[in-house]
């Protein structure tokens, strides 16, 4: 999964899907590499188990797989919450010692 | 070689100059205003100390790389976790950019994983960006 997510294109693709499915052709049309990397990349992604392909009349569309995402944030989020209230202190700290 | 760890990213302007920042980062007098009591941090490489952090237990840190006004990381071992911390500060104009990446979270330690369970009450149950934005950026490989 993780070797899925290192490479630029794909996170972007993950982020285009956040927004709901979409066919090949309009992932595609998003990017500026030709549609055979971008249906590669999406293969990656598939395998890692990111993304589900599901026939749609006469179109492949693609959809986000949220639950392996979802089990990494719960994981990293207490952290990410730890940090981001400690940097809000710092600032305050900062900003009380040194009003303009 | 599969990436297997990931990082906390975020990136934070700040309204002072690098020196006042770091100072801030490095005096255990402001450091307890802001960030925990660590009576016994020195600035200085090799130097060891502990965080008391509650119900996480006991941290162990070291300074692993000081560069004054500019960088700082130090191990942050709080078992299985064995991660780094690293502050990296940027002039930009009158103040300060300052980096954090809190390093090596071990996706494929099951250990690592349930070692906080619990901690995570506010997750709002759905991918958000930042999530996407924190495996983005994968250590690399």
């Amino acid at each position: 999964m993780f070797a899925a997510l290192a490479n630029p294109t794909r996170r972007d693709l993950l982020g285009l899907l956040r927004g709901g499915p979409l066919p090949v052709k309009a992932i595609a049309e998003r990017f500026d590499l030709g549609r055979p990397a971008i249906s590669e990349h999406l293969k990656v992604l598939k395998d890692a188990g990111l993304v589900v392909e599901e026939r749609r009349g006469r179109e492949n569309h693609y959809h986000l797989e949220a639950a392996p995402l979802r089990s990494v944030g719960e994981w990293l989020e207490p952290y990410e919450r730890f940090w981001r209230r400690r940097i809000g202190r710092l600032r305050q700290v900062l900003d009380e010692d040194h009003r303009k | 070689m599969t990436v297997t760890t990931t990082a906390i990213i975020t990136d934070e302007y700040l309204d002072h100059p690098p020196q006042r920042v770091w100072r801030a980062l490095t005096d255990p007098v402001l450091m307890r205003r802001w960030f925990m009591a660590c009576d016994d941090f020195r600035p200085e490489l090799g130097h060891r100390f502990a965080l008391d952090m509650g119900p996480w237990g006991t941290t162990h840190c070291e300074v692993l790389a000081l560069e004054p006004e500019r960088l700082l990381k130090i191990s942050w071992k709080n078992p299985p976790l064995d991660t780094t911390v690293t502050w990296r500060l940027v002039p930009e104009g009158s103040g300060t950019r300052l980096l954090l990446e809190h390093a090596g979270f071990d996706l494929e330690d099951p250990r690592q994983r349930r070692a906080h369970d619990g901690m995570s009450g506010g997750w709002r149950g759905k991918v958000s960006s930042g999530i996407v934005a924190v495996l983005g950026e994968l250590a690399a490989a």
